[in-house]
C-alpha cells in the first residue's frame, strides 16, 4: 500500500517536471522567435491609402486569389468609405504556393503600381476574382484589368520581365513569414495580429464603438 | 513446447501518434494564436467565445497529450483524451463536408502540412480506430512506457 502510494507520487512528480520542462521549452522558443521577428515595415508609397495621421492603421498581408483576402478588401474599402478619415492603409503581397495565380496576379499589381494605378488595378483584380481565378490562363484577364485602368501595356509588359518586381514581393512575403504568417487575410491593426475577414470585421466594429462613431 | 512471440507493434505505434500530436501541438504554440483562430472559423460551428478558447486551448492540449504518450506517462488518460479530441475533430471535417464550406485545406498541422478535408477525415478515422486498439490492448501499449516502469509490479 506503501509502494503503490510512493509510486504515484513518484509519478506526479515526473508529471510536474515534465509540464515544466515542457512549457519552459514552449516559451524559450516563443520569446526567442518575438526577439527575431521585429515589426512590420513601412511600405511603399504606391501601395498605401489613406491618411497617415489617421488612428487606425491597417497593414494587409494579401493574395489577390484567395477569397476571403477578397472579401476582406470589400470589408476595408466600406469601412473606408463610411469612416474617411479613420483608416490608414498599407498592402503587402503574401502569394500562397497553393494558389496557381498568386504570385502571377502580385506582379502584374506591382507593376500597376509602378505606372501609379495600383489602387485601381487592385479594386479590379478583386471584383473579377471569381472569373480569372478559374481561367487556364489568367494573363489575358490581368492584361484587360490593365487596358480598363488605362495603362501602358508596352511598359506593363518590360515591367513583367524585371527581376526587381518578384523579389519586391518576395521580400514582402518573408516579412510575413518572419512575423508569423501562415494564411491570407492577414491583418496588423494598429500593430494586432487580426487573420481572416471575420475577425477583421470584428476588430473594425469594436474600434468604431469605442470611439463612438 | 515454445510458442514464437509476434511483435509487439503498439509501443512503436503509440510513440508515432505521440509525435505526430506533440509536433502539431508544438508548432500551434508557438505560432500566433490568431492563424489557429482563423483555421476554427473557417469551420463556423462553435460561437465566437468557444472559438477564441479553444484557438487558446486546443494546441496545448494536442502537445500534452502527445508528450505523454511518448513517453508513455498517464496512457489510460491519454489515449482517453486523444480519443475525445479524434471525435471533436471528426465532428468538425464532417460538418464542414456535409455543409460544403469553402475549406481548402484543413489547417489541423499549423503550417507544417496540410491536406484536404475528406484525406483528413479518413486519416482521422483511423487514429481513432488505433486510439481503440492501443486503448484495448493497454497492457502491450504499455511496454518501453514511463507507466510501465513506475509500476514494474502492478497495474497503474
Amino acid at each position: 500500500m506503501a509502494d503503490k502510494r510512493s509510486q504515484v507520487s513518484a509519478k506526479i512528480k515526473i508529471t510536474i517536471i515534465v509540464v515544466v520542462l515542457s512549457v519552459a521549452v514552449v516559451l524559450g522558443v516563443k520569446s526567442l522567435k518575438a526577439f527575431v521577428k521585429g515589426s512590420v515595415q513601412a511600405n511603399i508609397s504606391a501601395r498605401v491609402k489613406g491618411d497617415k495621421k489617421a488612428p487606425v492603421h491597417i497593414t494587409e498581408f494579401i493574395d489577390f486569389e484567395c477569397p476571403a483576402c477578397a472579401e476582406g478588401a470589400r470589408h476595408i474599402k466600406k469601412f473606408m468609405t463610411e469612416h474617411p478619415p479613420t483608416v490608414y492603409l498599407e498592402l503587402k503581397y503574401f502569394p500562397l504556393s497553393s494558389h496557381r495565380y498568386g504570385l502571377l496576379s502580385a506582379q502584374y499589381a506591382e507593376c500597376a503600381g509602378r505606372q501609379g494605378k495600383f489602387w485601381p488595378f487592385h479594386d479590379y483584380l478583386i471584383e473579377r476574382q471569381a472569373n480569372w481565378k478559374r481561367l487556364a490562363h489568367a494573363a489575358p484577364a490581368f492584361e484587360q484589368i490593365a487596358q480598363d485602368v488605362d495603362m501602358n501595356l508596352e511598359i506593363l509588359s518590360q515591367c513583367l520581365k524585371d527581376t526587381s518586381v518578384t523579389e519586391s514581393i518576395q521580400k514582402d512575403r518573408q516579412e510575413g513569414d518572419t512575423l508569423g504568417i501562415k494564411s491570407t487575410p492577414t491583418y496588423y491593426i494598429n500593430g494586432k495580429m487580426v487573420v481572416g475577414a471575420a475577425s477583421l470585421g470584428t476588430e473594425l466594429n469594436k474600434y468604431v464603438q469605442e470611439a463612438g462613431h | 513446447m515454445c510458442r514464437r512471440q509476434g511483435i509487439n507493434i503498439y509501443p512503436f505505434l503509440r510513440i508515432l501518434t505521440g509525435l505526430l500530436f506533440m509536433t502539431s501541438g508544438f508548432e500551434k504554440v508557438i505560432s500566433p494564436h490568431q492563424n489557429f483562430l482563423y483555421v476554427i472559423q473557417s469551420y463556423a460551428f462553435l460561437n465566437p467565445l468557444l472559438e477564441e478558447m479553444a484557438a487558446h486551448l486546443l494546441p496545448w492540449c494536442e502537445f500534452f497529450i502527445g508528450i505523454f504518450l511518448v513517453l508513455g506517462l498517464w496512457l489510460n488518460r491519454s489515449l482517453l483524451g486523444l480519443a475525445f479530441l479524434l471525435v471533436m475533430f471528426l465532428e468538425a471535417v464532417a460538418q464542414a463536408i456535409l455543409r460544403h464550406l469553402p475549406i481548402e485545406e484543413c489547417g489541423c498541422f499549423g503550417g507544417l502540412m496540410s491536406f484536404p478535408l475528406p484525406s483528413v477525415l479518413v486519416f482521422d478515422t483511423a487514429l481513432f480506430i488505433l486510439t481503440g486498439l492501443m486503448y484495448y490492448k493497454i497492457e502491450k501499449t504499455q511496454r518501453f512506457s514511463l507507466d510501465q516502469y513506475l509500476f514494474k509490479n502492478e497495474a497503474p
